[in-house]
């Protein structure tokens, strides 16, 4: 089931710039919709939407939560092959794979190169194809936000 | 069971379908190149010019594709083959397969052609139809930057919009770049076919798949050949191993060896001008070259356009061999048939035949040559036409180094004559892939199965061209299987008594390859040491897929193209050579350095279960499962 925009919509936009899967479409100032084809149910919408105008599957009103409340991908990086699929599905273009220290080193890994365009989707940990990304909410701002461990 | 769906697309009447695949045609032919020679058979008429409004060209996928498992982004292209008149398939790594199954299709049919420039979409299942007047004339390059970025794409450069006969087609900078079909996009007005979309693609056994995903990533890393060589060097590589056993050609093939190779070896490369090293999405081995040209990092030349645009060419100018991958690559056209044209076009030169302006030991101007090529400009316009229509304008057809037309591979088969074996039967024509690639197995590898020996050769070839079939079939990358090769080898080297002893060995192994051929049935295990892809495939197909069946499945894709190019008038003959290879030795003082074509051809028919006229006989056909294709 795919997430919905409520009439609670203004058509700021947020969504349908932030959606890792160009899902929402809309004019600015006019309420937006989701592709349902196209969602992937990964929450992004819902987390940035300053009305709260999104529902999940199952109808239910999802809060916004602050960017630090945002879930980030962890990655082991021992571990990582550097096979670029979640190069590939990252379509905000937050994840690299590493430079090599030296000329011809091949110990490289993927990496969070730009963690400020990171939304939070947890595409790349879907797509790992070793399981070795875990979306997790970065521990300080747990606590910024008021939430105890 | 998750059967693939196709959709059918007409370009002249601008309707399209879908066309799912049946249970029977997918547990038969899987998908892939196997899938796409059906069908060719199938919907096509005999005796159609691969230019015409009815020609029909397959852009399908694999059933690894988009799974995860190790490099599995290799998608196919299968068409009319523009140089031989046979079947053309072509393999790319780009990003456009594992969109394409995101998007909701396994593949795409497509015929007629448009009325002006169009872009095929395929968006969430849906197909349209968009016109793409506005990129017409952009380079494979430009035309990608122009598309939004997150679409799959694969597209055409000018090559393919002005019908060079080896013009290729690109996906990011993947090209399909073998048997111009390139060209037939050209013919249909088609300049690019972009996907997108969410849908998950489907793995019948998860949670066991991703359990033995990691084992296999986990091999691939160990082994020397796909953890090591290949992320160090690429297929480069291999520049210096040829050299050193005479089989990297030189001067149009005049030659096995080149004085300066190490100065557009893989070592060199990597050295001076490697930035870094990258891959295929999805592949850990990622053997892909990042180089520098001015401030820009682009794809860096793979082994035969090193060896093509380098000592083929009487010249070792390493970064003009960069420029010329990179101008090849936008304007679309296929590196390793554009190259042997050229080297072809210089010893018409050098006999005084035919003046085209170049020459041995000159690239200086290739790069402008290259941009008349593909738009087809003056003189230029007949090099677009490939080394077989040059040599039967110009004379020169015992060196015009193809077999049915399609240029050979930068290996010299006269040194490694299974490879010669491979080229005259490959199914697309002169390609060292088609082939078999017994090169590897004779010349540039660990191992070297003496290289002059016939003995065992036919069966081999067979083997390895049936498991490189059916790892293609798959949606795999073949240097997913070059883990064949055992690791022990790697660790003994090349040159430790055990490692030569089983070189010279192996030439008494035909028999048992034989007769493991003829075990198919009882190999009913699955092995990461023999074809990991084979488990791969029973984990995400649900088909019983094992070491034979897949075996098997390889050698129904030959079969399949091989019926193909036999309905178009190919013959036994076209599984020849030119006569440089057969007739001349490499060196004088070795008479044996040539390949015998008469010894090695009746062998290999035999293994293969064919008449002596190379058609398939009725009981080979009945025993793979498609008795119905079979003619008397």
């Amino acid at each position: 089931m795919a997430y919905f925009i409520t009439d609670a919509c203004t058509g700021c936009t947020v969504c349908a710039k932030l959606c890792p899967v160009c899902a929402v479409s809309g004019e600015r100032g006019q309420r937006h919709v989701i592709n349902e084809k196209r969602c992937v149910e990964c929450g992004v919408c819902a987390n940035a939407c300053s009305q709260e105008g999104i529902t999940d599957g199952e109808g239910r009103v999802l809060r916004k939560k602050s960017r630090a409340q945002w879930p980030k991908p962890v990655i082991k990086k021992e571990e990582c092959s550097a096979c670029q699929m979640c190069v590939h599905i990252c379509t905000a273009g937050a994840i690299s794979i590493s430079l090599p220290d030296t000329r011809g080193s091949l110990n490289v890994f993927a990496e969070i190169r730009e963690p400020k365009k990171c939304v939070g989707c947890g595409l790349c940990a879907d797509a790992c194809p070793l399981g070795i990304i875990t979306m997790e909410v970065p521990a300080a701002d747990v606590t910024k936000g008021g939430v105890s461990s | 069971m998750n059967l693939p769906l196709y959709a059918k697309i007409d370009l002249t009447t601008g309707k399209t379908e879908s066309y799912p695949i049946s249970e029977a045609y997918f547990r038969t032919y899987v998908g892939g190149k196997a899938l796409a020679a059906r069908l060719l058979l199938d919907l096509t008429p005999a005796g159609l010019d691969p230019f015409s409004s009815e020609s029909t060209v397959i852009v399908n996928t694999g059933p690894l594709n988009g799974t995860g498992a190790p490099s599995t982004s290799r998608f196919n292209i299968s068409s009319k083959n523009v140089l031989t008149g046979g079947i053309a398939s072509s393999n790319c790594g780009g990003t456009f397969g594992v969109m394409l199954r995101r998007a909701g299709y396994e593949g795409l049919i497509i015929t007629g052609k448009a009325e002006k420039p169009c872009r095929i979409d395929v968006t969430d299942g849906e197909i349209a139809l968009l016109d793409a007047t506005g990129l017409w004339g952009l380079d494979a390059e430009k035309t990608q930057e122009e598309l939004p970025a997150h679409l799959g794409k694969l597209v055409i450069g000018p090559g393919g919009e002005n019908l060079v006969s080896y013009a290729g087609l690109a996906s990011g900078e993947r090209m399909a770049g073998r048997c111009g079909i390139g060209a037939v996009f050209g013919s249909k007005n088609i300049k690019a076919v972009t996907a997108y979309g969410t849908r998950r693609i489907p793995v019948e056994k998860p949670e066991e798949f991703s359990r033995f995903v990691k084992k296999w990533v986990r091999f691939l890393k160990k082994h020397t050949m796909t953890g090591d060589s290949l992320p160090h060097y690429g297929s480069a590589g291999l520049v210096n191993k040829a050299n050193a056993s005479h089989a990297l050609p030189t001067k149009n093939f005049q030659k096995g060896t080149y004085e300066f190779a190490d100065d557009v070896s893989g070592e060199t490369l990597a050295e001076t001008r490697l930035t870094r090293n990258s891959g295929c999405v999805s592949c850990p081995i990622r053997c892909e070259r990042r180089v520098m040209i001015g401030d820009k990092e682009v794809k860096g030349p793979e082994y035969e356009t090193l060896g093509f645009f380098g000592p083929n060419m009487g010249a070792h100018d390493l970064d003009a061999i960069i420029r010329l991958n990179y101008v090849c690559d936008i304007l679309g056209l296929d590196t390793i048939s554009a190259a042997a044209t050229i080297a072809f076009a210089m010893e018409l030169n050098e006999r005084g035949i035919k003046d085209f302006g170049v020459k041995f030991g000159d690239v200086s101007n290739l790069e402008e040559i290259l941009n008349r090529i593909a738009r087809r400009e003056g003189e230029c316009s007949e090099l677009a036409n490939g080394s077989k229509w040059l040599s039967e304008k110009y004379g020169g057809q015992d060196y015009a180094m193809h077999a049915k037309g399609l240029e050979m591979a930068s290996y010299e088969p006269r040194r490694s004559v299974g490879m010669g074996l491979g080229y005259a039967t490959s199914n697309r024509g002169g390609c060292h892939l088609g082939g078999g690639y017994m090169a590897l197995l004779e010349s540039v590898g660990v191992l070297s199965i003496s290289p002059q020996d016939t003995r065992a050769k036919a069966e081999w070839t067979v083997f390895l061209q049936d498991a490189l079939e059916a790892i293609s079939t798959a949606g795999s990358c073949l240097f997913s299987g070059q883990t064949f090769v055992p690791q022990i080898l790697f660790n003994l080297g090349p040159n430790h008594p055990i490692t030569r002893f089983m070189g010279k060995a192996a030439v008494f192994t035909g028999p048992v390859v034989r007769l493991l051929l003829a075990m198919r049935p009882l190999l009913r295990f699955n092995t990461l040491l023999l074809m990991p892809h084979a488990e791969a495939l029973r984990l995400v197909t649900g088909i019983p897929m094992y070491t034979g069946s897949f075996l098997d499945l390889g050698d129904r894709a030959y079969n399949a193209e091989r019926l193909y190019n036999l309905r178009e008038g190919l013959t036994g003959k076209d599984d020849a050579l030119p006569r440089r290879l057969t007739d001349v030795p490499q060196d004088e003082s070795k008479k044996n350095t040539v390949v015998r074509m008469d010894k090695l051809l009746p062998r290999y028919y035999k293994t293969r279960g064919w008449d002596k006229d190379g058609k398939p006989r009725q009981r080979t056909l009945k025993r793979l499962e498609m008795a119905d294709l079979w003619q008397a």
